[in-house]
């Protein structure tokens, strides 16, 4: 690598790319590490530019957006520059008639979803914290809710995407309609990529009509099996919900307002010694008219014991969303885990879950997309003295060793300390060699977010 | 082609899995588009592994290695340029594993698309993408060309459901890419392979998603006096907020070529007619139907009718579906023509392709996806007149320039192959090209596979890949260069 220049020198430097108060200091950790700079480019040549003076000078970048998920991935060595997408913030063009959108990296999602809903019309994702998640890093970590069911995610809407490559080339993939097979589909290459391969700087999506009307139907079941049986029912019935997610027994009590913060590690539910929580629930949500919401009744029969409508709807899928972050909020010492499962492996994952969770010291709770196999799963410390980083490498390895064949699963939170002591990413069914030659042909310097990523 | 060569072939897959007399080349040198060359030698893979040894083999000697399913492409993708060799696919054709309920296939790349959800039908699943040959065209040559269908509108193409991919890459290393989860951790390499068009490796098992059967499906037929009114109503269905499962339209000229040929039961006095598909839960469906039929009328259709029954929703698809070969009874040669533009500027679009059918004295006939702005104008010509071939060119080319206007793109579902190569740096800045060369070459760094299609030779491919043949780049009226 060639030598660091002096911190001042490269300050001045990237002030004359994007102009002085543009950059500047922060206190913002990643895993532990404060990024030298921030540096916030108003345009994509800007940023080319940042990123072909850090190429040149063997700078680490770490492209950002509403931070809403940098602790996820490894402990980067260094960062010496945070490149925030933060100016680049408009809506490039929208077309209603059309059904697309073009839009700039560092918009807050939550900001198009509400210009698209003047006109009946949204991106369907219903990943957490919209408010303040941009476009772009939405789109690098492939981010999802429950909507994920039905629509898939940002690579399924994603048309067209500018990007810049760190020899600071401004370059694009796709275009604005909606069917395109002309040149690679370097939106699927992106998405997911977690900045490790280049800066998303404005993306195109196709949009779809919102659904009028929705509702939520909360069946209870005794146990997994039980609810598992009554998937296969969904899946061999006409019912094509919007959103079919499984809830195991102690994730209720994160979905809703938090509690009070007991720092660091104090499991303290509502009821501790009352009875031990076994319900597990499948959550339905479906649209359409009235006569279709009367089907799912008469269909589902007394297996729906609730239904919810209106704001109480909204609130109860925010919540869903916003699962992983409320575990968090409540104990920081929590694991959080992503898995990418068939769809008969869910049950055997979350037995896994419960299994390695009871041998470590840890108590299980899970939400996900009972359908594809995407679930979200908290590792809770017990309130004894705060777990190893032995522990945590030893549940993951535990948990791991218990998927079917073909799964992949990956820490997305955890105590940092503990992260040097396993991989994060875990092993994928897709070649990693093949990945880090894809890599190395885009940024042969590992300058973007080394370290973090699988590549 | 080198006989050592074709000794090693043979040995590889066997002596009845090699051609090379040039009777049987020659009905290897053409897809259904319109460019032909011939190819050194043809090969037939049985297995993974004989790919894999056929490709160490070409990388060894530096032979260019074209893969092929059932040759139905449109853009020149499957055709040999130099003396390649073309790997087919076509034995490679079992259903590996239908596994129901994980909701996916494992099949090899020669299966016919049809023949899959025909073999899933009876589990109530089928598979979503369905190109208008999918009765003979290959999964693994929809994998290649991330082919759409009519019914795409709604699912979305073949990426959208494909999650798993076994590949050679040229050098003759077989890797994995994703499995039966919809994703998996890492880059998705899955998807950015679909649509490759054979230039990065050669898929040898392809795992995809089945999709439920619908309960209930209906068809309507939407009869027009006039194009612009049928176009007006594509624009108004997709303001309606309701998504049909499958939106066409197809001109007079072709309903008439259509009723000829098949008796799908269109109007034959119909200026342009509008076959809607819409399917889910009854209820749904129901409501949708009365919906949607009230937009045809308002925006002024002569009549709207609903298939009765089953029978009768098959024949108004068949007419459909068979629209290209209707066309072929008629003509001595066509140029099929797949640009995509904005929804709101089909009226427009289709204005602009009369004027430049009467400007070249050309039929120009139409049949395509409305609902998602995918046109297929076809070119009547006659080839053995040299005059008219320059014209079907020409007139292909402002068709081209007209949808690039528009803010559109060159192919939404054919693919560049070697026919519309010369059209990518209309749509692409050479850096944009260079970041997909680049990216290509981290697969296929000699271009090996399928060289010379896609992204045209510009200076930057000799800087990175080292000489190759110059194609050639055609200016093209109306488009920025």
């Amino acid at each position: 690598m060639s030598a660091l220049s002096s911190p001042v020198s490269v300050d001045r430097d990237l002030a004359a790319i994007v102009g002085d108060g543009h950059v500047t200091r922060t206190d913002f950790e990643i895993n532990g590490v404060v990024p030298a700079a921030v540096v916030s480019p108003g345009s994509p040549e800007e940023a080319g530019a940042v990123l072909r003076l850090a190429n040149d000078r063997g700078l680490v970048v770490a492209p950002a957006g509403g931070l809403t998920k940098q602790q996820i991935g490894g402990v980067p060595e260094r960062i010496d520059i945070l490149l925030s997408t933060s100016r680049m913030n408009r809506i490039e063009q929208y077309d209603p008639g059309d059904l697309t959108i073009s839009v700039a990296a560092g918009m807050a999602f939550a900001e198009m979803q509400s210009t698209l809903r003047e006109h009946q019309q949204w991106v369907p994702c219903d990943a957490a914290k919209l408010n303040r998640a941009t476009i772009g890093g939405l789109l690098a970590t492939g981010a999802a809710g429950p909507l994920k069911s039905t629509f898939g995610h940002m690579r399924d809407f994603c048309i067209g995407i500018q990007f810049v490559t760190t020899d600071g080339k401004v370059a694009k993939g796709g275009g604005r309609v909606v069917k395109n097979v002309a040149g690679y589909d370097l939106m699927k290459l992106l998405t997911g990529s977690y900045g490790s391969l280049a800066v998303i700087t404005r993306a195109n999506f196709k949009v779809f009509p919102r659904p009028r009307q929705t509702r939520t139907f909360i069946c209870r079941f005794a146990s997994i099996e039980e609810a598992l049986k009554f998937r296969s029912f969904i899946f061999q019935s006409a019912l094509t919900p919007m959103c079919m997610e499984i809830i195991s027994p102690r994730a209720p009590e994160y979905l809703g307002e938090p509690g009070p913060v007991h720092d660091p590690d104090d499991y303290a539910p509502e009821h501790p010694l009352s009875l031990p929580a076994v319900e597990w629930q499948i959550v339905l949500r479906a649209a359409g008219s009235d006569n279709v919401l009367s089907r799912y009744a008469r269909d589902l029969g007394s297996v729906a014991t609730h239904a919810l409508e209106g704001v109480e709807e909204r609130d109860y899928w925010g919540w869903i969303s916003h699962f992983e972050h409320n575990v968090l909020a409540r104990h920081h010492n929590a694991m959080v885990i992503y898995t990418h499962l068939a769809i008969q492996s869910v049950g055997a994952a979350l037995q896994a879950l419960e299994r390695a969770a009871l041998d470590y010291n840890f108590i299980p709770a899970a939400v996900g997309r009972a359908g594809t196999g995407h679930l979200v799963l908290a590792f809770l410390p017990l309130s004894v003295d705060p777990p190893s980083a032995m522990q945590y490498a030893n549940c993951v390895s535990a948990f791991r060793g218990l998927l079917p064949p073909g799964s992949s699963a990956e820490v997305a939170y955890c105590p940092k300390e503990a992260k040097p002591h396993f991989d994060v990413w875990g092993t994928t069914p897709t070649d990693v060699n093949m990945m880090r030659a894809v890599k190395r042909a885009i940024d042969p310097k590992n300058i973007l977010n080394r370290g973090r990523f699988i590549v | 082609m080198d006989s050592s060569i074709l000794r090693q072939l043979k040995k590889i897959a066997g002596k009845d899995a090699v051609l090379d007399r040039p009777e049987e080349l020659m009905l290897y040198e053409y897809d259904a588009g319109v460019d032909k060359h011939r190819p050194g030698a043809v090969v037939f893979a049985q297995t993974t592994q004989q790919v894999s040894q056929i490709m160490r083999l070409a990388s060894e000697k530096k032979i260019p290695v074209v893969p092929r399913g059932a040759g139905t492409g449109l853009s020149g993708g499957a055709i040999a340029r130099r003396e390649a060799i073309v790997l087919s696919l076509a034995r490679m054709n079992k259903i590996l594993e239908i596994d129901v309920p994980n909701q996916r296939a494992v099949v090899q790349p020669g299966v016919v698309n049809l023949e899959l959800s025909n073999a899933t039908a009876q589990y109530g699943y089928y598979y979503a993408p369905d190109p208008s040959s999918q009765k003979a065209c290959t999964i693994g040559g929809n994998v290649a060309e991330n082919s759409g269908g009519p019914h795409t509108l709604a699912l979305g193409v073949t990426v959208n459901h494909v999650t798993g991919l076994e590949v050679v890459l040229p050098d003759g290393k077989v890797i994995e890419l994703g499995g039966k989860p919809q994703d998996s951790t890492g880059l998705d390499l899955t998807g950015f392979f679909v649509g490759s068009e054979g230039t990065m490796g050669v898929v040898t098992r392809i795992t995809v998603k089945l999709t439920k059967l619908p309960e209930h499906v209906t068809t309507l037929l939407g009869i027009y006096n006039t194009v612009e009114d049928a176009a007006n109503t594509v624009v108004a269905i997709t303001q309606s907020g309701i998504t049909p499962a499958a939106l066409e339209m197809l001109d007079g000229w072709m309903v008439r070529c259509v009723e000829a040929n098949v008796h799908a039961g269109y109007p034959e006095d119909a200026a342009a007619v509008l076959l809607i598909e819409l399917e889910g839960m009854r209820e749904a469906v129901e409501e949708q139907a009365e919906a949607v039929s009230a937009v045809c009328m308002q925006q002024k259709a002569r009549e709207v009718r609903r298939a009765r029954d089953e029978k009768q929703r098959q024949l108004l698809w068949l007419g459909r579906k068979t629209a290209f070969g209707a066309v072929g009874r008629v003509t001595p040669s066509y140029y099929t023509q797949d640009g995509v533009i904005p929804r709101t500027k089909v009226p427009y679009t289709l204005a602009e392709i009369e004027r430049i059918s009467k400007k070249y004295g050309l039929v120009i006939a139409n049949v395509f996806h409305a609902g998602d702005g995918n046109l297929h104008p076809l070119i009547l010509f006659d080839s053995r007149d040299p005059g008219q071939q320059e014209s079907s060119r020409k007139a292909a080319k402002e068709i081209m320039a007209c949808c690039l206007s528009f803010g559109g793109s060159i192919t939404g579902e054919h693919g560049v192959g070697m026919e519309k190569m010369g059209l990518m740096t209309a749509m692409f800045t050479e850096d944009d090209l260079e970041v997909m060369v680049r990216l290509r070459n981290a697969f296929n760094p000699e271009s090996i596979l399928n060289p010379q299609k896609v992204i045209p030779d510009l200076h930057f491919c000799r800087e990175i890949t080292g000489p190759l043949p110059k194609a050639k780049v055609e200016p093209v009226a109306g488009v920025p260069a």
